[in-house]
């Protein structure tokens, strides 16, 4: 899980305060796992240290908490670039992929397309794999069997998610 | 439960109405028949209690006058005239049936159909026979069939009682039957057969098709947990409320077509309306029977569905029949075989042996059928080239019995039609009337019952002066009983149409109707001689008196006309042509045939609904396997062929054998009864046959357009 | 690589209900593709108008460098019959058959003398490890052995093009990776194009390519893609 590229996501929905920020990540991505204050201000820095966010001005009487970050033209491009390329198939994906069809949705993007290139992703991997098993011996088999089961797993979740799309985006998107 | 069956049935959709109508429609068809059969049961015993009440026993007994009745034959162009002479010896005498009262001498009564003959044909050829006074017609109590030729002639006591057969009644109207009626009811037994075991094969089918199609349904009513007993009511109502609605269906077809089955000359001579009635007891096994029949017909084909909620997963294989089914058929046919080379010497002996022997040929065509499918289907899947075929015999190699149930009733109903039709066309041909035109159509003989000594002048002149006779001989009792035969006349006076004698001799023996038993009447025959004298002649009593004619009917009605008159009492039979009694029974035995051409056409066209039944069985069965081949390239042609081989080849070969044995157990029986080489039925028979077949093959054939339907592409949709 | 078979802007439909609207699909020669789509979405419908079952509305299908959709039934029956081999879900054996006699029937419906046909249909019993189960009935085969003896029908007329079905889908995964293992070796080895309809990931991976249909359109990168 990606969270400098997520709360770069996040940022680039619209400009946030911290807060903001943790609140909105916990609401759709940290289920059950917030995001502590800590990583939220370290990451921040380093985000505004590479040049893709930037802090705007800092309220009058509002301390040191009401610091406001805007993403900056470098920091969109990478967003942009992620959220098009395919993930690397291999199991425990999901909360990426997911991260990505919201923040898709969120940014009004074609997550549709974004779900076929995945599925095209992981197909391909799985024909590899299936060579694989078809060629190999009996160990490379299972091995490779337990990764095709756990790519069908994911995507049978795109299929899923590509089925809700639009329910999806109505609920992230308010 | 039951209301949920009633709303199933009626409201379950196209389906179901459909199948409701098809199972209604085959009760009702075997409803209408099997109300037909006893109201012909009836028919026949009423019609054949007033036939017999025409020949009633001597009655005694009580305080009335006697009446006295004698009852004979007479002719009319071939047909038979019933002449019943009755004389009242007082007031109480009982009054004959259908008639207002006795006729007193110079009276008579006559049937309709007899009134219409004599008034539309000269009065010398028919009416004077009778006495002057027509006091009217006879009513339908009194007449066995509307065709009867009946007439009641008055006379005095005296006159009566010397008559032949003459005898006193003290009542009338209810004497027994003479006729033996088991045999009447034993034929109209295997007319019923005939017919009914197709009705019955159609009502299985339909309900056993329609109980498959039901299965998945009533599974899934097993796994919402309905008890097989709800499932079992469930079924029995909707094939009940089929059933009831059919077997209604079935009386108002019989209803309706009551007028027209009268016309039947089941016994060759036609019903009254009234006389196909129905009492009581037919009417409840017909609207109880039939209903309870199908739901136990529905409940029965269930049986699996109750046993398991997942329905039929698998089909077996069932057992191959056994060869031990040829038994009762060979050993039916080796009993004909055997009484063909060694004959019982009784006619009841003889009857014993050969009804069996039929019957047993019968059954044992039933019985073995299966057997024979089942090694015709093998032989031919072991040959065929084509996978139509290879599919088809397959198919009735696996489940012959199956394939061969819906053929079973053509089977009977072949066999038994065959058999009659053989045995009929025999007869006839062997005893029919005698060519039109041959001299001894044309010669009328009177045997007397009483010889007179002397024929007056008067009356052998009044016969010669009818245009058209060509000679009238009275032939005198041969004193000498030999084989030569039972007659005398002198050379000079044999006409020489009838042969001549041996040369030198003066007087020959002869038939005393000119004609030896069997032969045609030659001018080339020579009697043999007799040692009389024609002086001794004279002294003989007359037998019978001859009269040649040119043939036609009017010389013949005169001439019969004068002898009856001249002679009212001394004939029991009247005078009459060689055709006359044969023509009478011929009539009977046309009506018999035109009976079997109904059990044959309708009994292949029954099959026929068997089959195409039975073919949409088959399909709904392979529908998926069938529309994926069709979708794979198999032209539909080679399905068509696989249902038409199915279905059309073993009713085929069925119908081969089914006429083939006819034939021979009629060449078999006719043989050994009496002595009559088989002649085969005429082009007739097998045009009939063949309307059967194709009315069949019609019907199979309507069921191919439903197999291009259920194969289409949309079966293929795994989805 | 030439096209072998092809579909161009198809359109289908089931009375008012569009099935397929516009679809194009091309397919190399020898090439194995997996058709994949969520139920309903039209896959079976292309692949009934590729195999000249249904035909298109609009659009063309073509065969070999030929036009198809265009032909009488009769044609196109005699095509099924010579060109495609079909393997579908389950139901297609003759029940009344015995096995090798269900895999000779498209050689005995193409003309070919029963002898023959039995040989070369035995021939294909070894090949797909049914030894010994020749006469069987398909009543009674596992669902496995019956999709087995189906691919042996559907392969053993040589035919251009095989279509399957979902040949896996009424079998568990194991035995339908072993179906679908088969079909691939055996396609291969003959160089059969195969279009196959499915909607399992795991037997699409067996293909060379998938194509996905949805909303009756095809959703593929061009060839060159992959």
């Amino acid at each position: 899980m990606s969270v400098p590229l997520t709360l770069l996501g996040l940022l680039e929905q619209e400009p946030r305060h911290g807060y903001d920020l943790k609140r909105d990540y916990d609401t759709f991505f940290g289920r059950g796992k917030p995001l502590p204050y800590g990583q939220v201000y370290s990451t921040l820095s380093r985000l505004a240290r590479d040049g893709k966010v930037v802090i705007s001005e800092v309220e009058a009487g509002a301390g040191p908490d009401r610091k406001r970050y805007v993403i900056t033209d470098r920091g969109a491009t990478e967003v942009d670039q992620w959220l098009t390329q395919p993930v690397e198939p291999e199991p425990h994906l999901q909360t990426v992929l997911f991260a990505k069809v919201v923040l898709a949705l969120m940014l009004d993007r074609p997550a549709e397309d974004y779900l076929d290139t995945q599925r095209r992703a992981h197909l391909q991997r799985m024909r590899e794999l299936t060579e694989v098993k078809r060629t190999g011996g009996l160990v490379d088999a299972l091995l490779a069997d337990h990764g095709l089961y756990h790519l069908e797993a994911d995507l049978r979740w795109i299929e899923t998610t590509g089925a809700r799309l639009d329910a999806l985006r109505r609920t992230v998107r308010p | 439960m039951i209301r949920l069956g009633l709303r199933l049935a009626v409201a379950g959709g196209r389906e179901s109405l459909t199948r409701l109508i098809l199972i209604a429609a085959a009760v009702a068809v075997g409803a209408g028949l099997l109300l037909t059969t006893l109201a012909s049961v009836n028919a026949v015993d009423a019609q054949l209690t007033r036939y017999a009440s025409l020949y009633p026993g001597v009655s005694v007994g009580g305080d009335a006058d006697p009446l006295w009745w004698s009852t004979r034959e007479d002719y009319f162009q071939g047909t038979q005239i019933v002449r019943v002479d009755v004389a009242a010896t007082g007031p109480d005498a009982p009054t004959p049936v259908g008639v207002p009262r006795t006729p007193r001498p110079g009276e008579y009564y006559a049937s309709p159909a007899l009134r219409e003959l004599i008034a539309t044909n000269p009065a010398d050829q028919l009416r004077d026979r009778y006495p002057a006074r027509d006091l009217g017609t006879i009513g339908a109590a009194g007449l066995p069939s509307p065709d009867t030729l009946l007439v009641m002639v008055g006379g005095t006591p005296d006159e009566v009682a010397k008559q032949p057969r003459a005898r006193q009644l003290t009542s009338v109207g209810d004497t027994t039957p003479p006729i033996p009626e088991t045999i009447v009811d034993l034929i109209l037994g295997v007319v019923a057969g005939g017919l009914l075991f197709p009705v019955l094969i159609f009502i299985g089918t339909a309900t056993r098709l329609s109980a498959a199609r039901r299965e998945q349904r009533f599974a899934a009513f097993r796994l919402a947990g309905a008890t097989p007993r709800q499932i079992s009511t469930i079924a029995a109502v909707e094939a009940g409320l089929a059933a009831v609605a059919g077997t209604a269906v079935g009386f108002a077809l019989f209803l309706a077509c009551r007028g027209q089955l009268a016309e039947i000359p089941f016994t060759g001579m036609r019903f009254f309306p009234g006389d196909l009635s129905l009492d009581l007891r037919d009417v409840l096994i017909v609207a109880l029977g039939i209903p309870a029949g199908a739901a136990a017909a529905a409940h029965v084909s269930l049986r699996r569905v109750r046993i398991s909620p997942l329905g039929v997963t698998r089909r077996v294989t069932p057992r191959p029949p056994r060869a031990y089914r040829l038994i009762p058929l060979v050993l039916g046919l080796t009993v004909l075989f055997v009484a063909y080379g060694y004959r019982p010497r009784t006619s009841d002996g003889q009857t014993a042996v050969f009804l069996p022997a039929i019957l047993l040929v019968m059954a044992g065509l039933v019985l073995a059928g299966p057997w024979l499918t089942m090694v015709g289907a093998r032989l031919l899947a072991a040959r065929t080239r084509r996978p139509a075929g290879l599919i088809a015999a397959r198919r009735l190699a696996d489940n012959p019995k199956a394939g061969f149930r819906a053929i079973s009733g053509i089977m009977v109903a072949l066999f038994v039609t065959t058999v009659a039709v053989g045995v009929i066309t025999t007869i006839v041909a062997n005893r029919g009337p005698a060519q039109l035109g041959s001299t001894e159509a044309g010669t009328l003989s009177a045997n007397f019952n009483e010889k007179p000594l002397a024929v007056p002048d008067r009356v052998l002149a009044d016969i010669r002066t009818i245009p058209g006779v060509r000679s009238a001989s009275v032939v005198r009792e041969n004193p000498v009983r030999s084989g030569e035969g039972d007659g005398v006349i002198a050379c000079a006076d044999l006409p020489p149409a009838y042969g001549r004698c041996t040369p030198g001799a003066t007087v020959a023996q002869l038939s005393s109707n000119f004609l030896p038993w069997r032969e045609s009447a030659s001018p080339d025959r020579q009697w043999p001689a007799s040692s009389m004298s024609p002086a001794d002649l004279r002294r003989l009593p007359v037998t019978s008196v001859v009269v040649g004619t040119d043939g036609r009917t009017a010389t013949v009605e005169r001439a019969r006309t004068v002898l009856e008159i001249a002679y009212p009492v001394q004939f029991w039979v009247a005078p009459n042509v060689p055709g006359d009694f044969e023509s009478d029974f011929a009539n009977t035995m046309r009506g018999w045939q035109q009976l079997a051409d109904v059990v044959i056409v309708g009994s292949l066209a029954l099959a026929g609904c068997s089959l195409a039944v039975s073919v949409v069985g088959g399909l709904s069965e392979r529908r998926r396997p069938f529309s994926l081949l069709r979708l794979s390239g198999a032209p539909v042609r080679v399905l068509r062929r696989v249902v038409l081989l199915e279905s059309a080849v073993p009713m085929l070969a069925v119908a081969v054998l089914a006429v083939a044995m006819g034939l021979l157990a009629a060449h078999l029986f006719l043989r050994a009864q009496m002595h009559y080489t088989l002649t085969p039925p005429g082009p007739g028979f097998y045009a009939v046959v063949l309307v059967g077949l194709v009315a069949c093959l019609g019907i199979i054939g309507a069921t191919l357009p439903l197999l291009e339907r259920v194969t289409g592409p949309e079966t293929a949709r795994s989805e | 690589m030439t096209t072998m078979i092809e579909a161009r802007n198809v359109e289908f439909s089931f009375g008012s209900t569009p099935a397929l609207r516009g679809a194009s699909l091309a397919i190399d020669a020898g090439e194995i593709v997996a058709v994949m789509g969520p139920s309903g979405s039209g896959k079976s419908t292309l692949l009934h108008c590729l195999a000249g079952i249904l035909v298109p509305d609009a659009g063309e299908i073509h065969f070999d460098g030929a036009r198809i959709d265009a032909r009488s039934e009769q044609e196109r029956s005699a095509l099924r019959r010579e060109r495609f081999g079909f393997v579908f879900q389950f139901g297609q054996l003759v029940p009344e058959l015995t096995a090798a006699e269900n895999v000779a029937l498209p050689l005995l419906l193409g003309g070919v003398r029963r002898a023959e046909a039995l040989r070369t249909a035995h021939g294909w019993f070894d090949r797909l490890g049914l030894a010994g189960l020749e006469h069987r009935r398909s009543g009674e085969l596992s669902g496995g052995q019956a999709q087995r003896v189906a691919l042996a029908r559907g392969l053993v007329a040589g035919p251009r093009v095989l279509f399957a079905d979902e040949p896996t889908g009424a079998l568990d995964s194991l035995t339908g990776e072993q179906v679908m293992d088969l079909l691939v070796t055996a396609a291969r080895e003959q160089g059969t194009t195969v279009v196959l309809v499915t909607h399992e990931p795991r037997v699409a991976a067996y293909a060379d390519r998938e194509v996905i249909v949805r909303d009756g359109r095809i959703n593929a990168p061009d060839r060159v893609a992959s």
